[in-house]
């Protein structure tokens, strides 16, 4: 079975210590935290690209791995956006007729507004199946409808580990197991919606859904709405 | 008044748009013309044609806070007490007033402990709260955030709202993708392909967006029984 396992890691950097332990098996995982927990560091420790000052992370059948970055122009090679697609080893014409760019194949990536250069990047990203898939900060700058769109993708994923470094708090996927980072420790609040009542970072309207009485059951829009249908019955 | 007359530049086209003081969120689309618009307001990028206007000067001519989602495109210093002294030391602010404006600025911001880091070394978020402090340590008459919180979390979002709203900023013109933070504005302007498709206070324009992903969650999720 596909799981990644952090034991008593932990991590310096000059100013703040990150330890971790657990396990990530096959599924969605959520990691919140407030601005400089250290969720970008577990994200780069878990992708092996942070060196490991204590303890260690043991991979289980984790063949493939790709780490998506906060900011989409750090991943940027290609000269054109057709060129990126390539880059990334995807059919140009498929991606870019999805996601609307069709017209703009022959421009710079980083002409791109924000928001399209991160939707490049992860459909680029989301093409392939890994392993173990780390998506930092995916929601920031996409659009609404690319932040549900981006949902439904991940939820589509049959297998692997995936693990959203986030601090969206409205348009989130269902997800297996919630963490989140505090004061330089990583918390395993456990699989909602028990787990609410251990998350820190809880969004405002699973709070203000369980101060009604109504609990949703997950995370994800969805599960907002079923939740207030409940208090409408 | 910030008026904005037969303006074309690039995708983007407004025939007329006047924005009162107080706080304008612009909502839209990846692609639809957001950052185009506000880079204009900020006079990074001028006009092909037509006016855009704030109070009758040209942006250029007028005191701007801006902040890029991006934050490493607009830090220039090595750290973080130099970048935000920077807006008062190219205006030859005397030294002792730098330090006691840098000072207070990063109280009020809650990053008092960032001051002595090195850029390179702060997370994402940490420099979304120095690129704002920066922007606003020497008071300036429009504040332009161009999506400065999709790298923050809650408790840092209240507290940066809390500090735009005390800013003294006549204009603050922001775009974000937080519908639940768009709310809470005293305008709001939906961009759709390069135009400005709704425009008015949030509790007018957020019905026209009833069926989409734009409509608040927490107005989706309105219920009977009274909280």
């Amino acid at each position: 079975m596909v799981k990644i396992t952090l034991n008593h890691v932990y991590a310096v950097r000059d100013h703040w210590t990150l330890s971790a332990s657990g396990t990530f098996d096959n599924g969605v995982h959520l990691v919140s935290g407030e601005v400089g927990s250290g969720k970008s560091t577990l994200a780069l420790l878990m992708a092996g690209l942070f060196p490991v000052s204590g303890g260690n992370i043991e991979n289980e059948d984790i063949t493939t791995r790709m780490l998506s970055l906060q900011f989409p122009e750090l991943h940027v090679t290609g000269l054109s956006v057709a060129e990126e697609c390539a880059s990334w080893g995807v059919a140009p014409a498929e991606i870019l007729d999805a996601i609307g760019l069709a017209e703009k194949k022959e421009l710079s990536p980083l002409s791109l507004s924000r928001g399209e250069l991160k939707q490049l990047h992860l459909a680029c990203v989301l093409e392939k199946d890994y392993d173990l898939l780390l998506l930092d900060e995916p929601f920031s700058s996409l659009d609404c409808e690319e932040k549900v769109k981006l949902c439904t993708r991940i939820g589509q994923k049959s297998q692997g580990v995936t693990v959203i470094f986030t601090h969206e708090q409205y348009i989130l996927p269902r997800v297996h197991r919630i963490w989140e980072i505090t004061e330089g420790i990583l918390v395993d609040c456990g699989t909602p919606p028990g787990a609410f009542t251990n998350w820190r970072h809880l969004p405002p309207l699973i709070k203000k859904l369980t101060a009604l009485g109504s609990r949703p059951d997950n995370i994800s829009p969805d599960d907002f709405l079923e939740a207030v249908c409940r208090i409408r019955e | 008044m910030i008026t904005v007359e037969f303006l074309c530049y690039r995708n983007l086209v407004i025939d007329a748009l006047t924005i009162k003081p107080g706080i304008t969120t612009i909502i839209g689309s990846n692609g639809s013309g957001k950052t185009t618009f506000l880079k204009l307001c900020a006079g990074i990028a001028v006009p092909d044609s037509g006016t855009l206007l704030i109070d009758d000067a040209s942006p250029r001519e007028t005191e701007i806070g801006w902040v890029n989602e991006f934050p490493d495109r607009n830090i220039l210093f090595v750290n973080v007490f130099d970048e935000i002294a920077s807006p008062l030391r190219f205006r030859k602010i005397p030294c002792d007033e730098t330090d006691a404006k840098v000072s207070a600025c990063a109280e009020e911001m809650g990053i008092t402990h960032l001051l002595k880091r090195a850029v390179r070394d702060l997370s994402g978020g940490e420099k979304v709260l120095v690129s704002l402090a920066a922007a606003l340590v020497h008071h300036p008459k429009v504040l332009i955030l161009d999506e400065y919180d999709s790298h923050l979390d809650a408790q840092s979002l209240a507290k940066i709202e809390q500090g735009i709203r005390t800013s003294g900023a006549e204009y603050v013109i922001r775009c974000t993708q937080q519908m639940d933070t768009a709310v809470h504005s005293d305008y709001v302007l939906f961009f759709d392909s390069g135009r400005i498709t709704h425009e008015g206070r949030p509790d007018l324009v957020f019905p026209f967006l009833k069926s989409t992903a734009y409509y608040p969650l927490l107005w989706g999720c309105r219920w009977s029984k009274s909280p």
